[in-house]
């Protein structure tokens, strides 16, 4: 007898002592918790204490999950030696304990050999169930039990698991034909290999992309089977759950195989939504760490979307580019991300680090030969670049601490500050680099408001490289207009129109400019010429319509005054009474004539100021929206009286939507956005097609009340103007919306309180709440100008770094030489 | 969504090429049978008619999406055959 068996333990009592209960219930919690090692010892620990029956079987539960634990773990060996030991301690386990080594001797070493050996030479059912059930747990691959010796080739687990790798084998392989799973019918469910044809269903769903069959089969699959280990793999590839953060090796080549990283992608994804929903910079930095692999095995466009959209919100929630870069494994002179980074600071509406950015990407390319110093790409790059700084030179201005701009020349000629700060610079560069039409638009449009006469040579110069296009010769036609050259004016129309006549520029600016001819005519008193010009005019297709009509008449009256014929004069004026039905807009018409041509109308101007406050109100809005409409579109002057202002503005409802809109374009005009608000307000209790020209007139108008009080109201409204601008493709309302709520961003009492960018389209419930509110609003905000509170800059202050920035992080972006 | 993708095209594609391929596409999907496969079509024709487009797409695109997680919809949905090997490496792998 050996050592061990003499220190036997004597044999267990029948009764076990009381109060062991809690013990006893401690070591099945653990096991039924999976921790087999702590049942041991406490299973142990209660054997020692209480000898029974029940604690002794206890002990052995705990051992054969030990055992079992050890197996799963691929420590053959170990649970080799605890089950001899265990055997060897209590014979009567033997029975329990030797299927678990067999198992062991399976799944460790692929031997199936005693297990097959058991299922065949067994007369008894229970003990061949039992090896079959075995065999369930540890078959990783059909082929291995196909091709068994221990097999008889008719034996039907043999053609069973035959069909199974060969199924597993071509639907991993290949799309199946159809029907080629029909064989897997003779596997009945009590088979061994049950597990096996439910996962080879559930993979070739997954390649049908049906993924709700998919997670169906999966979810038949026993727990303890060897096919199960793939359930959370396949369940992840379709869709059911990350499995990034618990993924083995294996997991990981297997999904990013067949998916072609897409799992590991919507894992990663997942969790980089998570990590910046908290702005936690690390864990987003280990998220893009991650996922930097399958990113850049994507195809370009996929990268490049990633990129935008990864870096904006990135750059929205204020973190450090720079981890960004480096865990997607980007150089500080990466191209693409320098691109990239450039475009993320214009979103986030950081023009001044968006310019180095720019420049640096600029310089990178040019290195690398990815385009060429001179052309097309880098003349758009610098276009872009000009077009980031703001048209409100004082913001540049403020930014770089100059007094003016020609101090802020000269602290660019002096080196202090970059040379991007200067739009008329980049233009150049531009125009070196290409002299495309854009550029000499860019650059006519810059000088124009700083000197007349550079801004004409460049239109010159872009008539001479570009003889074909026409918007040189509009704008040479306009500044010879303003220098009063109508002539000349007209002379370049002519050339205009022989590149294209019906253009709707050329034919608006013929008309103006001849109508700035006849006034200027009667002005110096020459009426038989201005006669002359005024018959050309109406014969203009601009003439048509019965208010364009009146127009002329009016203008002949004023030439019936000038040469002091006052019947002809008298007469004309019944005669537009008639014409035009509404002695506002006549009056209106009569006293911009005479203003232009400089004369005083007397007989005009105080019945304008009497009939303005007793003809009734819906005749008043309609007189004064039709002279709008044919005025200021002739830039020519309204003059209405503030008392009819006034009536109109104290309730203009009743009105229709056209009229209304023209009274809103009056109020924005006159410096009385009173008005506007008013008449946007009765506009949007209507449903009309101008809904949207009434938010942009209201979201304006409130932009107007003093100290920014009513910027979130005015931004809401634009916002919503534009959404619907975009659906209604009405590009006038949206360039307008836009430069409006542009300008709200700049104001300085105008900072988001939630970082929510105005740039985002609002939907369409949040559109109907926004008219609503507007539509409840009865109150008139309070449009009294205040004192201004932003004072001019007095004096020198210290001057920034070379590179005003408000972050640091640009720092590391040179300025290219 | 790339608009050479949606036309079919090449990024190499030139002005005739751009054209004929939106013209098969309208083809294919015409307006009042697909209105809105014809809105995608036509905001991809739209966004690289002409050189100075396709320019301006390759040096200032693509746009950012609204939503991070609009990116996944992005992702190319590849559903690889890798063969049995790789799976069996997954059930011959030791459970931890």
């Amino acid at each position: 007898m050996s050592q061990r068996h003499k220190n036997r333990p004597p044999a267990p009592r029948v009764d076990a002592p009381e109060g062991l209960a809690a013990k006893r219930a401690h070591v099945e919690d653990l096991l039924a918790r999976g921790k087999a090692r702590d049942a041991v010892e406490a299973a142990k620990q209660l054997y020692k204490e209480a000898r029974t029956v029940e604690t002794e079987a206890l002990l052995v539960d705990a051992y054969a999950a030990r055992i079992r634990a050890l197996i799963a773990t691929g420590m053959s060996r170990e649970a080799r030696e605890l089950a001899s030991l265990v055997v060897d301690r209590y014979p009567g386990t033997r029975e329990r304990i030797m299927p678990l080594v067999r198992e062991s001797a399976a799944r460790v070493e692929g031997d199936l050999g005693p297990l097959l050996a058991l299922r065949a030479s067994s007369a008894d059912a229970a003990t061949r169930r039992e090896a079959e059930i075995t065999l369930r747990r540890v078959i990783v691959d059909p082929r291995a039990l196909a091709d068994h010796p221990a097999l008889p080739e008719d034996d039907p687990l043999r053609q069973a698991a035959r069909v199974v790798s060969e199924l597993f084998s071509a639907v991993t392989s290949g799309p199946l034909p159809g029907g080629a799973l029909e064989r897997l019918d003779v596997i009945s469910r009590h088979s061994p290999l049950a597990p096996w044809k439910l996962l080879v269903r559930a993979i070739d769903a997954y390649y049908r992309r049906d993924d709700a069959a998919v997670l169906a089969n999966l979810s038949a699959i026993p727990e303890d089977s060897a096919p199960a280990r793939l359930v959370p793999v396949l369940g992840c590839l379709a869709g059911n759950a990350p499995a990034l953060g618990r993924a083995s090796l294996a997991d990981r080549v297997l999904l990013d195989k067949v998916s072609a990283g897409r799992a590991r992608f919507r894992a990663g994804l997942a969790e980089l939504v998570d990590a910046l929903g908290v702005k936690d910079q690390r864990r987003a930095v280990n998220v893009l760490r991650e996922v930097a692999e399958v990113v850049e095995n994507a195809p370009r466009t996929f990268r490049a979307t990633f990129a935008a959209t990864v870096l904006t919100q990135w750059m929205r929630l204020d973190l450090d580019p720079r981890p960004f870069m480096a865990a997607l494994r980007r150089g500080r002179s990466d191209v693409e991300m320098l691109r990239q980074l450039a475009l993320a600071c214009e979103r986030v509406g950081a023009w001044p680090e968006a310019l180095p950015a720019w420049d640096a990407y600029l310089a990178a390319a040019q290195h690398l030969d990815a385009f060429p110093r001179t052309g097309r790409e880098p003349s758009r790059v610098l276009l872009r670049m000009a077009g980031l700084i703001p048209t409100d030179v004082d913001e540049v201005l403020d930014l770089v601490m100059a007094e003016d701009e020609a101090e802020l020349e000269s602290l660019i000629r002096e080196g202090e500050i970059p040379e991007w700060f200067d739009r008329g610079r980049l233009l150049d560069r531009a125009r070196a680099a290409e002299p495309h039409p854009d550029v000499f638009r860019a650059l006519v449009a810059h000088w124009e408001a700083r000197d007349a006469r550079r801004a004409e040579t460049e239109a010159q110069a872009w008539r001479a490289g570009h003889p074909g296009d026409l918007d040189p010769l509009l704008f040479l036609a306009r500044a010879a207009e303003q220098r009063g050259a109508y002539r000349k004016a007209l002379d370049l129309l002519g050339r205009a129109e022989a590149i294209d006549r019906v253009h709707p520029e050329v034919r608006r600016n013929r008309f103006r400019i001849l109508l700035s001819s006849v006034e200027r005519d009667l002005r110096d008193g020459r009426v038989e010429r201005a006669l002359e010009d005024i018959e050309r005019l109406a014969a203009e297709p601009e003439a048509a319509g019965r208010d364009r009509i009146g127009y002329m008449q009016a203008l002949r009256w004023a030439a019936a005054r000038r040469a002091g014929d006052a019947p002809a004069a008298s007469t004309m004026e019944r005669e537009l009474d008639e014409h035009l039905a509404n002695s506002v807009l006549v009056d209106l018409l009569l006293g911009s004539v005479a203003a232009t041509i400089g004369f005083e109308a007397p007989s005009v101007l105080p019945r304008l100021a009497e009939t303005a406050l007793t003809v009734p109100k819906l005749q008043a809005i309609e007189g004064l929206a039709r002279a709008a409409d044919l005025l200021l579109p002739l830039v020519r002057p309204l003059g209405p009286p503030i008392d009819l202002l006034a009536r109109i503005e104290l309730n203009p409802r009743g009105a229709p939507a056209a009229h209304l809109h023209s009274i809103c374009t009056v109020g924005l005009r006159a410096n009385r956005p009173s008005l506007a608000y008013a008449a946007a307000g009765a506009g949007l209790e209507l449903e009309s097609a101008l809904t949207h020209r009434f938010l942009l007139a209201r979201g304006r108008a409130l932009a107007e009340v003093p100290l920014a009080r009513e910027h979130p109201r005015a931004r809401q409204c634009l916002r919503a103007a534009r959404t619907l601008a975009i659906r209604l493709r009405d590009q006038e309302t949206l360039a307008e919306a836009s430069a409006a709520l542009r300008r709200l961003r700049l104001s300085l009492a105008d900072m988001d309180d939630d970082g929510e960018s105005e740039e985002r389209d609002l939907t369409a419930e949040e559109i109907r709440h926004v008219i609503e509110l507007e539509r409840g609003r009865q109150m008139m905000p309070r449009f009294e100008p205040e004192p201004l509170l932003r004072p001019r800059r007095r004096g020198r202050r210290q001057r920034r770094p070379s590179v005003p920035s408000r972050r640091d992080f640009l720092d590391f972006l040179e300025p290219s030489p | 969504m790339n608009p050479f993708a949606t036309l079919g095209l090449d990024e190499t594609a030139d002005d005739a090429a751009v054209r004929a391929a939106y013209l098969a596409a309208v083809r294919a999907h015409p307006p009042d049978r697909d209105p809105d496969g014809f809105q995608r079509i036509r905001e991809a024709y739209d966004a690289i008619r002409d050189e100075n487009r396709r320019l301006d797409l390759r040096l200032f695109g693509p746009p950012p999406l609204d939503r991070l997680e609009a990116l996944l919809d992005t992702f190319p949905d590849e559903r690889r055959h890798a063969g049995p090997e790789s799976w069996l490496a997954v059930l011959r792998e030791p459970r931890r």
